[in-house]
């Protein structure tokens, strides 16, 4: 028998992924998938059951979550500080059958509304699991993709690197996963010929670093040879003689110059990506445009070391503004930042632009910046396992959501799991794709004595 | 019953020619008999494909300065409260007596206009399950200025909680992680090699969660502070007679429960706003009667600190330390009674004739159960 489909159109099992055909098999969910009334009260829990446990803790063996499962489920309730202090609990007891307790209005109660919700708890304690953690945190597309990062060793808790994927995360507990492997498990897929592509550049970095390693080592066999030789003569002629090694200058300047070559090189492979946009071409006049730019750089790149670093970085500003000139917004970076409250800065204005383009006004000095800071952030860099620019994948945001028993710094791909899962009235904190029926049933199915 | 034959790849049916000759074409194995069941066209499929093509569209690219969720839309694949605020106007346009607006204009007015506020309603992502909503997170903002009065203010992480309306765990939280952050950005200034911030990545997921904004005129309340947690004990319904003229109060029910469990007051996590509040409202003190009180408690509590720190210190100054430069070497007295007298007492250490030990037993979980 071959294996079972993970995502499965025709038995419908909702999974912990972001995949599309998840998504699918969510918009086809409706309560009477699960509660068939037909049956009988052992089957309804066995098929609750099924339903649920493919989705919590898949990955775990079912008798490991037997162990997990507890029946005493976590609840806190939102307290009034105001109403704490000015009553001291006296006046629910006080004056019961003597007119002072209001009659019930069923028009003024919510039924159920505020209700704690606690069946939706049941499967709390797997929320506890490392690996799920991290997909709730978003740094992983799939629980089962969090479970390899953890024992890949791409994962740190409290900064130590942590392999075991059922590690019970403690309150207070700090997970960071590696920055390059959340790009990759969110960003967006690369075409099978940018995957060749990357293959052919890590191959050539590959065989440059194993030459220049090679090279390294007879410099240094040289060196030790001619330190012996010198040793040597030195003995013979009994008078050393050692001259004072130059220090080399190795300023501020020289890592401008080297930042600003990234930059025209950065600059260049963006002219060729929208040059060699296959989905949107370029009409035959932007691609001339293009190409003079293009020249314009491999010009300014030749004269990095001759010219002053003042001159090149104008020429560099110049050639972005040109290019966010042609393209106003960056046709690649699909993901723009968010605009922040636009401040004139004085200064900035009244430095004089030495570049052969009109004057620009602060506003598109400051776009020009920010253009610059996204080319920076998000370059285009082949060699990187997902498609770059970096851009979220396909059918993310409808599983974006972070629930509060986690704080997430995305910047640095890390969260902090503050505390156990709780219901509160009318919200539960585990998140959980099936209704309170469900759950209920799959909840006395766990329970000891069924 | 004979075993069912798979047809052999030297002389196929005609049938198994036909499935041989499609396979041909997709695939790189054009000999291979195995059955390609993976990517057939069924009806399914088909659906699952025309989903993806009309309602399931809507999910496939964020939507621009809002949450995504499955449900915001409801079976058409239309944006609920876009298909609400259309029928609002319509309904007030009649009300007005004008002609309604053509089905084009409709279409053309979404386009260039910002969607309607979001609801709670349409941050739920799974439909079925109403009792889960996506809650805010905090925005950038407002964990800069969380980190800016802790670690520039000098403020503590009770009033900060108490000010900006956020759990106290999470204002810890959010200021380790913000330390992390910074480390980080500190060394990208110095070396080129450093870790890079996963920017556009953090710019993209914020841009699909719904966030608690920062405004330092009106604070917005990101979530209850003051949670009071169910104790198991009080799960029970106990019936409790006493005199009608008894004044029965919070401290007497947590008694009645269980003989150690505190009243609510003292069991949130914020107890000093309750009683500030009881001294501004109901005693009705004075700002200097209330400032002295204020003082007073801080003493106390400089106090508690202050012992358990010498406890702390007293325990530390116990054991003898050895620095050999490279290890420290820490000795703790032990007892050798502590064993007891069956020998199984668990203070007891080391090994012990006779008691087993199941480091190497089968199915024991070698996981730690903390990270220091």
């Amino acid at each position: 028998m071959s294996r079972r489909r993970f995502h499965g159109l025709r038995r419908l099992k909702f999974r912990m992924t972001w995949n599309k055909y998840n998504l699918y098999n969510l918009s086809r969910m409706t309560p009477s998938n699960y509660a068939n009334f037909g049956a009988t009260y052992f089957q309804q829990k066995w098929a609750a059951k099924a339903a649920t446990r493919a989705y919590h803790g898949e990955q775990i063996r079912e008798k490991q979550w037997e162990r997990m499962f507890t029946p005493r489920l976590n609840a806190a309730i939102p307290m009034d500080h105001r109403y704490l202090g000015e009553h001291d609990g006296s006046e629910l007891a006080a004056g019961r059958g003597s007119g002072l307790e209001k009659p019930f209005d069923p028009k003024k109660t919510s039924m159920g509304k505020n209700q704690v919700p606690y069946m939706h708890m049941t499967y709390a304690p797997a929320e506890r699991r490392l690996d799920v953690a991290i997909f709730r945190a978003l740094f992983a597309s799939s629980a089962r993709q969090a479970r390899q990062f953890v024992t890949h060793g791409k994962v740190k808790v409290n900064g130590k690197k942590m392999p075991y994927p059922g590690y019970l995360l403690n309150p207070g507990d700090m997970f960071q996963v590696d920055p390059e492997r959340v790009l990759f498990a969110t960003g967006q897929a690369k075409t099978p010929e940018q995957v060749k592509a990357g293959r052919e550049i890590l191959r050539r970095r590959r065989i440059a670093n194993t030459r220049r390693d090679e090279r390294k080592k007879e410099r240094k066999e040289k060196a030790l040879q001619e330190i012996a030789n010198k040793k040597v003569s030195a003995e013979r002629a009994a008078e050393p003689a050692a001259k004072p090694v130059e220090d080399r200058p190795v300023g501020t300047d020289k890592e401008a110059r080297k930042q600003r070559k990234n930059d025209l090189q950065e600059l260049g492979k963006q002219i060729k990506a929208i040059m060699e946009n296959r989905k949107a071409p370029p009409p035959a006049k932007r691609k001339q445009e293009l190409r003079a730019l293009n020249k314009e750089i491999k010009a300014t790149m030749s004269l990095i070391n001759r010219r002053p670093a003042t001159e090149i970085q104008d020429k560099t500003d110049d050639l972005t503004a040109q290019l966010t000139k042609l393209y106003v917004s960056n046709p690649l970076a699909r993901f723009k930042p968010t605009s922040k409250p636009e401040v004139t800065t004085p200064e900035k204005a009244e430095t004089p632009a030495a570049s052969q383009a009109p004057e620009e006004s602060p506003e598109e000095k400051k776009q020009l910046r920010e253009a610059m800071m996204l080319y920076r952030e998000n370059p285009i860099d082949e060699s990187k396992p997902y498609a770059t620019p970096w851009a979220p994948r396909p059918y993310m945001s409808a599983f974006a959501f972070i629930p509060r028993y986690l704080e997430v710094n995305h910047n640095i791909c890390s969260a902090v799991y503050l505390r156990h899962p709780v219901a509160k009235p009318g919200l539960a904190e585990v998140p959980t794709p099936f209704n309170a029926e469900v759950m209920q049933l799959a909840f006395n199915w766990y329970l000891r004595r069924r | 019953m004979p075993p069912t034959l798979r047809c052999a790849s030297v002389i196929p049916s005609s049938s198994c020619t036909k499935h041989l000759c499609r396979a041909a074409a997709q695939s790189s194995r054009p000999f291979s008999t195995t059955p390609r069941h993976d990517q057939r066209a069924t009806r399914a499929r088909r659906a699952l494909f025309r989903w993806l093509g009309s309602q399931g569209e809507n999910f496939r690219n964020p939507l621009n300065g809002s949450t995504n969720y499955m449900g915001a839309y409801n079976r058409e694949g239309q944006l609920k409260r876009v298909v609400e605020s259309e029928l609002f106007k319509a309904r007030a346009r009649e009300d007005k007596g004008q002609e309604p607006a053509k089905p084009e204009e409709a279409g053309k007015d979404d386009k260039n206009k910002t969607l309607p506020e979001e609801t709670t309603r349409d941050r739920i992502p799974f439909p079925l399950n109403r009792n889960f909503v996506s809650q805010p997170v905090l925005s950038e903002e407002l964990r800069e200025e969380i980190w800016q009065r802790i670690m520039k203010g000098g403020k503590s992480v009770r009033e900060v909680s108490a000010d900006l309306k956020v759990e106290m765990s999470r204002v810890g939280a959010v200021v380790r992680l913000k330390e992390v952050e910074k480390e980080w950005k500190r060394i990208l200034t110095f070396d080129v090699k450093g870790k890079p911030l996963a920017r556009p990545y953090a710019q993209a997921v914020m841009s699909m969660l719904p966030k608690t904004p920062y405004d330092s005129e009106s604070v917005v309340a990101h979530e209850s502070i003051n949670d009071l947690p169910v104790h198991a004990s009080t799960g029970q319904q106990i019936f409790h007679p006493t005199s009608e003229s008894r004044h029965f109060t919070r401290a007497d029910a947590a008694k009645v429960f269980s003989k150690n469990l505190l009243p609510a007051d003292d069991r949130i996590p914020h107890p000093e706003l309750v009683i500030q509040h009881r001294e501004r409202v109901v005693e009705e003190l004075t700002i200097e009667q209330r400032q002295e009180r204020a003082l007073m408690r801080a003493e106390a509590a400089d106090k508690i600190t202050a012992a358990k720190a010498a406890k702390a210190a007293k325990k530390e100054a116990a054991i003898q330390k050895i620095d050999t430069g490279r290890w420290e070497f820490r000795f703790t007295p032990i007892n050798s009674d502590d064993i007891g007298k069956d020998g199984r007492g668990h203070k007891g250490v080391g090994w012990r004739y006779g008691v087993p030990l199941y480091d190497r037993s089968r199915g024991q979980v070698k996981i730690p159960t903390s990270v220091e």
